[in-house]
């Protein structure tokens, strides 16, 4: 299976993830209200530094911007069409860099670090006896499964287009609906599998691991 | 990371009893499995005790569906199942300590990324700390020749280190049975051997499903499911021949282009 991690050594993967994730939520909050273009101009500016940072490879690790350009001009279109073309231009830019700057995130951060850092958020939960690593688990497989479903709709297309099919088509959007849902019955039974998302109840286990003395 | 696991012992540990060292691992009285009102498994009744136990049958005669009852991941909608002394469906939460499943399809069974945090995940679903977790994780990859691997993405894998990943995931959960089903799938005659040499290492009970014939010969047992059923059950010898023999006098009767005679 796919996900966006990119393994490696560079600063930035050597920062804590809970402080990547406070830096990624305080900046998308202060870029949220920019329209200032020059500003923005700027933050991508530094975006593409950190990129830069990772290393040989790194421009292929922009791919993510190709995929946000039709998203990015539609919201120009949208805006230039009624009439302000430096607003659409700024919030194609903000869409831009906030995506960018949230992949540079998952590109650089191992998935259990992540739950690690989520995981404190939903500790009150457990007041109500429900355990905080359902809800974290939760989040970080949406992370992580946003890729590979962004890879079934590639391979949707394309076997579309290997029978005859024109460039794309709504007709993929009911088999991608069913492939989520199989993918997501997968990965259910996966975790039950081995234990399920609240892991196994460890006493009942000790007992019988200790007739077990591997 | 140890706050929400005091709260599950306390509120909802139910202790079930398993017995590790019973003579049958897994017992089956009529048991049947329907799933949306149809019939997959029907009127099963067998024990399982050898050390090594084949499962043979056409596409949708029903092994994986049968494989899936022994740890949890489906219930019998009749009769009674029996694993290791406990009851299948009281028991269905706890199996996967001592059940562990290697799936047919590698990339249906990683949920992380990268091959220790895999690795490490069947550790931290038995109750281990975060850290301790990854550091055994990485001793027991390099414990099996696999430390090369541990920080690679398991995507870029090639398939038989996707399968020998998979196999070690549920390894270091210590399971007393593993399921694996149709492991050589997707291997090359070479990954094949190994994983066959791996596999006759294991201490561990094994049932294993598999379309080739050659790898369940040095079993204990092989038993043959067909459109739901138990077929046949004995001697590999017998019982492939037996197997063998079906499908050749399937493919003569009713020529080998018709898809569906015989299946489900
Ligand atoms: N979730 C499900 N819902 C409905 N029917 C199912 C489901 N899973 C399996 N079946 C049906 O149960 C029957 C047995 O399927 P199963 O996967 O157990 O077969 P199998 O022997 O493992 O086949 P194969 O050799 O192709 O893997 C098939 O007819 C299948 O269509
Ligand atoms: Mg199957």
């Amino acid at each position: 299976m796919i996900s966006l991690y990119h393994p490696g050594t560079s600063w930035l993967h050597r920062l804590p993830a809970g402080g990547k994730l406070i830096a990624l939520a305080v900046v998308s909050l202060a870029l949220m209200s920019q329209t200032s273009l020059p500003m923005l101009g700027a933050a991508l500016g530094v975006t593409l530094v950190l990129y830069r940072s990772l290393g040989p490879g790194w421009v292929g690790r922009l791919a993510v911007i190709r995929s946000l350009l039709p998203l990015a001009l539609v919201l120009l279109a949208f805006h230039g069409l009624t009439g302000d073309w430096l607003l659409g231009a700024a919030v194609a830019l903000r869409l831009v860099v906030l995506m960018t700057l949230a992949n540079l995130v998952t590109l650089t951060t191992r998935m259990d670090a992540m739950l690690a850092a989520v995981e404190p958020l939903f500790r009150p939960l457990s007041l109500f006896g429900i355990s905080p690593r359902v809800p974290s688990l939760a989040v970080v497989l949406v992370i992580r499964f946003v890729p590979v479903l962004h890879q079934v709709q590639l391979a949707l297309r394309e076997a579309w287009q290997a029978r005859g099919g024109r460039k794309s088509s709504w007709r993929i959007v009911p088999p991608l609906i069913i492939q989520a849902l199989k993918l997501a019955d997968h990965v259910a039974d996966a975790l039950s599998a081995r234990g399920g998302a609240s892991g196994m109840v460890p006493s009942s286990g000790a007992m019988a691991r200790q007739t077990e003395s591997v | 990371m140890t706050f929400w696991r005091s709260k599950r012992a306390s509120t909802q540990d139910k202790a079930v009893a398993f017995d590790l060292e019973a003579a049958s691992y897994a017992r089956f009285e009529n048991v049947g499995l329907e799933i949306s009102g149809r019939t997959i498994l029907q009127d099963l009744s067998l024990q399982l005790n050898q050390q090594r136990i084949g499962l043979v049958g056409l596409n949708g005669s029903g092994k994986s569906s049968f494989v899936r009852l022994l740890n949890g991941l489906r219930q019998p909608t009749s009769g009674r199942l029996e694993i290791f002394g406990a009851d299948a469906v009281a028991a269905r939460k706890d199996l996967p300590r001592h059940v562990g499943f290697v799936f047919q399809n590698p990339d249906h069974q990683a949920i992380f990324p990268t091959v220790e945090e895999d690795v490490a995940f069947g550790l931290r679903q038995l109750g281990e700390d975060d850290r301790l977790a990854l550091e055994q994780a990485r001793d027991f990859l390099s414990l099996h020749g696999a430390s090369h691997l541990a920080q690679r993405p398991i995507a870029e894998l090639s398939e038989g280190q996707k399968q020998l990943v998979c196999i070690l995931a549920v390894l270091i959960m210590q399971p007393s049975l593993i399921i694996l089903d149709e492991p050589y799938s997707s291997l090359d005659a070479l990954a094949a051997r190994r994983l066959h040499a791996k596999l006759e290492s294991l201490p561990q009970k094994i049932v294993m499903i598999s379309h080739d014939p050659s790898q369940l010969e040095d079993f204990d047992r092989v038993v043959w499911i067909e459109a739901g059923g138990l077929r046949a059950d004995g001697a590999p010898g017998e019982i492939l021949k037996a197997y063998d023999d079906d499908i050749r006098a399937k493919a003569a009767a009713a020529g080998v282009d018709d898809w569906d005679r015989g299946h489900l």
